[in-house]
Formats: C-alpha cells, structure tokens, sequence
C-alpha cells in the first residue's frame, strides 16, 4: 500500500519534470493552502517550513495563514484560501474544538483535504498526517524515570486539556508510570496554551506543594524548559529530572549544552510531515489513493544525540 | 405636501448618515479601491459575502461595546461572557437535550446576568467600569471552563450549522441577516428612541443628565446588561459558524470590539460617536484582514498592519478635532 503510495508520486513527479520543466506546480496543482494554529509555536513552524521548502523545490506556490489559536479566524482565514482557487488544502486546526467546517468549505469546492496533527470529529479529510504519541509519550517517561532510579515523585503538565495529543502523551507516560511502583504521581495540571511561562508558574506551584518532587514529564518542550527554569530558581536542579517533547529548535539548542534539568524530549519528524502532506495533496488531486493515517515517529533524544537534530530537523 | 417629503428623506438620510465617522468611510471605500486592483479575487460577489460571514461576531459584539463607550464607560468581558454564552448554549442542547429556543434562551440571559452584576457593581458598589468588566471577565470565562470542566461540546443539530453556510436567496445567511437586524435596530433605537439618546447625555455629562431627569444608574446598568446580551449574541452566531462551542473562543476579542468601536469614530472619553461608526470600523477590520490574506501579506507583518490602520484613524480623528 504504502509503496504503491511512493511510486504513485514518483511517476507523477518525474513524469511531470520530464514533460513540462519549466511548468508550475505538480499534476495540477499549482497553489496550496496551508492553514496554521499558531506559528508562534515551533512545531507548528517547523511542518509550514517543511511544506514550502518541498513546495518550493516542485513550483508548487503556497499560501500560509495563521489563526492565533483561534478556531472562529481559521474558518474565515479558509474562506480566503478558497477565494484564491488553491488545489489543494492541508488543514492543521486550531483551537481545542477541531472545527468540521473548513473541511465542509473544500469538500464543496472539490479541494483534498490533508489534515495535519488532528482532524475534526466527524468531517475526516482524504488523509490525516500525526505524529505518534503513546509510545514515544512512553519512552520519554521511561528514560526519566530510569535516572531517577525508578522511583520517586512524579507530577505531569499537561498540554490543552482534551485535545489528542495531551490524552494520547498521558496515556503513554502512564505506561511507564504503571511498570515503576515505585513512582508516585502527586499532581497534575493542564496548561492552555502548552507555553513556557505557563510550564514555569505550573511547576514552580507544584515545588512548593511538594519540594521532594524528582520527576517531571511537560508533555510540550515549552512546558518541560519553563519547568526546567523553575526547578533551577528553586535551587533543586540537583535532584529534578525533567522530560520534554517535540523536539523544538530551541528544546534541541538547550539539550546540545545540556546544563538545566531539561534531559530528554522526543523529537517529532515535522519537517516531514510537511514534505508528507505535499505529496498526500498531489497524490490526491490525481486521484490516487493514500492511507487513510500516516503516522510518522518521534525520536527519543538525550544530550547525547541532540546535536545532529540541531544540524537538520527531520 | 414637498416640505414633509423632504423633511422625510432628511430624517432617513439622518438614521444612515455616518455622523462624524467620514474619514473611517473614506478609509474604507480607499482601502477597497487598493485591494480591487491590488488582487484579482478581491472584487467579487463571493469574496464581500464571505467578508460578511466573518464579520458576524465581531460586528454584533462592537454594537454592545459603542453602547458603554458612548455612556464614557469599557467593557473587558465581552470575550468571555461570549464564551460562557456558547457553553451555557451547548450544555443546555447538546448535554440536556433541550429544544434550541430554550438553550439560545439560557444562553441570552446567563450572559446578560453577568452584564447586570458588571452593571451594578459600577453604579451602586462604585467599582471602576474597567475594574468591574475585568473581574467580570475572569468569572465568566472561569465559568465557561467550569460547565464542561474544560473541554468542547459538538454534536449540534445540522440545521444549526447550515444557518451560517447555506445563503438564501444566495445572498444571506441567517447569521448575516441576526447581523444586519441588530444593526438596523439599533441605528434606529439610537436615534429616535429616547434611550438612545440618553446614551449621549449620560456619556457626555452623568450629572448634567441626571439634573436633566435621566435616571443615570438605571441607564448605565441597562447599557452593561444590552452589551452582555448582545456578546452572548455573539456567542450564538459563533456556535453556528463553527458547529461546536469550547470555553476558551473569543480569548482577546474584547481589544476587536474596542478597535472597531475606535477606528469607526467614537470617543473612548464617551457622548459622541454611535453605531454607524462602528459599522464603518467593523468592515474596515474584515476588509483589511480578508484583504491582506488574499494578498498573501504573512501574518506576522498583518498584526503590524492593523496596528498601523488603528493608530492612523485615532490620529486622524484627533486632528480633525484639533482643527475644529
């Protein structure tokens, strides 16, 4: 299946820069529309490099728009995608409420729909691009807890409570969290915008709740370095492990160096899934057909293995 | 018979003039001459109904919000009643099954009741209009969070969505038309109805209206209470648009509302300005964000657009009253 997938694209591809060189676009589309949560948020930037840069490569014009987090302005911002006559729409939604509607609004012009990170309750598109979760959620724990010698207190920051990849992300650690008795979880808290200084007011409230915390999993890397910061201001780096995830540009740098009690992340192949979902719209704007999940996996990333992340984003 | 004809049309022209917001009109018709031939898909049908749909809830929000302007007060809540509102909306339909005139019943007055605390915490406790809709904003989004503990709700009749895509007569949707009857009511309300100008004397000066036999408290709570009603109007029409509701929408919109209210001529010091500003401020702010996305401007550089555009239409407003 999945090979069929590549040599679809790969024919399409090669029969297309064969033919028309000097042509825009790939098996007729010529313009993407790429809509964004929040590009304030690296994971989120990284995918919108990924598209353009493959975009780029085969004359493929996108157009990017940014929602702020705000579900209301991505529908309007998809209405202006549509005005402009894309061919393709890959749709990252924003906000907890995944809305359906973008989705409908390309249905009814005829457009692919490739959904990235999530996809809306009940209006699926042709194919959604997601980084697996549970198990690179699992692994992260599991290296956190093994420095700390299995055992000890634990506490998590949550990302938005309710979205997939913050139930998905709890799920996984739980595994670990199950297999070490001796691990105890004293408290949890969800964050709402999976940033920083939310990471550092969370934790720095949890270490006056419980000083002897050892472990702490920030389901975001945001979360994980703003609890990092607040361990250190606590003077308590010598005793807290802190695990983080995504694999940010900026998480990656401090990992390099590797002086905080950020240790471990997970790094997410955002890059490609970007160059992924160029090649699910092409596909099906020719009517091949694709998966309907592709999930690529996220590396387990220490100190040690760090630098050559920093090099090239996967 | 020829004078009351013309004392007539004066009157209609009166209720549609933009009074004192001609400069923001100005911008605006300049603004869509530029994107006409700035972009091939600017100009069209299409593109001014969908400017239409995503100016609904900022447009009936705004309302509200030149209403306290006008009485020289703010409103912060806005935002959040809006989202209190939606949730209020989607547990009474959605988690209780109610029919969906109880739950856009509900919705309404929860949203308004904050509006009257706000109101009444300014009038009778003395809090500070901003102090007063600050806390307000905070309880009523801590509520919203509170009905679902946090999370969304979907599952909506498909009538309820349809309302906001389907465009009768291929012109309206019925969050449009909820749109343009706020508007024209209140143009109408603001002018002839002695309430309405009230709103004038109260902002201009509370204690020359009172002296004038206004009863300022009771207008001042009505005015907090109408722009609460109106958010979670608001709220409505965003449920519709988006077919579901969660607790965290319309974070920030309350600095939208304010922006409109400002860019379309109304003082924040109150008594002069009115709706058909706002109208003008409101298109401006859909116009200038639709246009700027079809001309693939990047988003970072369109937050320091509309900076731009709301520093130079308060600038000039203050000139032009310089020069008077």
């Amino acid at each position: 299946m999945k090979l069929m997938f590549k040599t679809t694209i790969a024919s399409i591809v090669a029969a297309t820069i064969a033919t028309t060189a000097l042509a825009e676009g790939v098996g007729g589309v010529n313009k993407i529309g790429l809509a964004v949560p929040n590009l304030q948020a690296d994971f989120f930037n990284q995918i919108k490099l990924g598209v353009e840069g493959y975009a780029g490569k085969l004359g493929i014009e996108v157009i990017v728009v940014d929602a702020k987090n705000d579900t209301a302005t991505q529908v309007s911002q998809v209405q202006d995608l549509l005005t402009q006559g894309i061919d393709a729409f890959i749709y990252i939604p924003a906000g907890a409420a995944a809305a359906a509607v973008p989705t409908r609004l390309a249905r009814a012009e005829g457009i692919p729909v490739i959904n990235v990170d999530r996809e809306p309750d009940g209006a699926p598109g042709d194919t959604v691009i997601y980084g697996e979760n549970v198990m690179s959620a699992y692994q992260v724990c599991d290296h956190i807890i093994g420095l700390a010698g299995g055992k000890g207190k634990m506490v998590v920051i949550h990302g938005q409570k309710g979205t997939t990849p913050e139930v998905q992300r709890f799920e996984g650690c739980k595994m670990a969290m199950d297999e070490n008795p001796g691990v105890e979880l004293v408290a949890q808290q969800w964050s709402q915008q999976w940033s920083p200084d939310e990471g550092f007011q969370i934790a720095q409230n949890m270490l006056q709740a419980h000083p002897d915390i050892r472990i702490i999993f920030g389901q975001a890397d945001g979360l994980a370095m703003g609890a990092a910061k607040a361990v250190q201001v606590a003077s308590l780096a010598d005793q807290v492990i802190v695990g983080g995830y995504d694999g940010d540009g900026a998480a990656l740098k401090s990992l390099v160096t590797c002086d905080t009690p950020f240790v471990v992340t997970a790094t997410q192949s955002t890059q490609a899934m970007g160059v992924l979902a160029v090649n699910s719209a092409i596909a099906v704007a020719n009517g091949a057909s694709v998966p309907a999940r592709q999930i690529p996996n996220a590396v387990l990333t220490t100190c040690d293995n760090a630098a050559k992340f920093v090099e090239k984003h996967p | 018979m020829n004078s009351t004809d013309k004392k007539r049309s004066l009157q209609f022209r009166d209720v549609f003039s933009v009074g004192g917001a001609t400069g923001p009109l100005i911008g605006l018709l300049l603004l869509c001459a530029f994107l006409s031939f700035a972009t091939d898909s600017f100009f069209s049908i299409r593109n001014f109904l969908n400017i239409l749909d995503q100016i609904t809830v900022l447009g009936v929000m705004a309302v509200g919000m030149t209403f306290v302007i006008l009485i020289a007060g703010i409103d912060l809540s806005v935002g959040s009643v809006l989202a209190l509102s939606m949730m209020v909306l989607g547990y009474l339909n959605v988690e209780a099954s109610m029919p969906m005139g109880i739950a856009i019943s509900g919705a309404l007055v929860a949203s308004a009741l904050v509006g009257l605390v706000a109101g009444l915490l300014i009038t009778e406790f003395k809090v500070p209009p901003f102090i007063a809709t600050l806390a307000m904003m905070s309880i009523a989004r801590g509520l919203a969070n509170m009905i679902t503990d946090g999370s969304q709700i979907i599952g909506f009749p498909a009538w309820f969505n349809m309302g906001a895509i389907i465009r009768y007569g291929g012109f309206l949707t019925s969050t449009v038309a909820v749109m343009l009857i706020v508007f024209i009511t209140t143009l109408l309300y603001q002018r002839y109805r002695e309430g309405g100008r009230a709103l004038y004397a109260v902002g201009g000066n509370p204690e020359v209206a009172r002296l004038a036999g206004i009863k300022v408290k009771r207008v001042t709570v009505l005015t907090y209470t109408a722009c609460a009603a109106l958010s979670g109007l608001a709220g409505i029409l965003l449920a519709a648009r988006l077919d579901a509701v969660q607790p965290s929408s319309g974070v920030a919109y309350e600095l939208d509302a304010i922006a409109a209210v400002v860019i379309g001529g109304t003082s924040l010091s109150g008594g002069t300005g009115g709706v058909g500003g706002t109208i003008i401020g409101v298109l401006i702010i859909g116009v200038l964000r639709n246009g700027l996305n079809l001309l693939s401007v990047s988003p970072f550089l369109q937050a320091v657009i509309i900076g731009l555009v709301i520093v130079l239409a308060v600038a000039a407003e203050t000139f032009k009253h310089r020069e008077q």
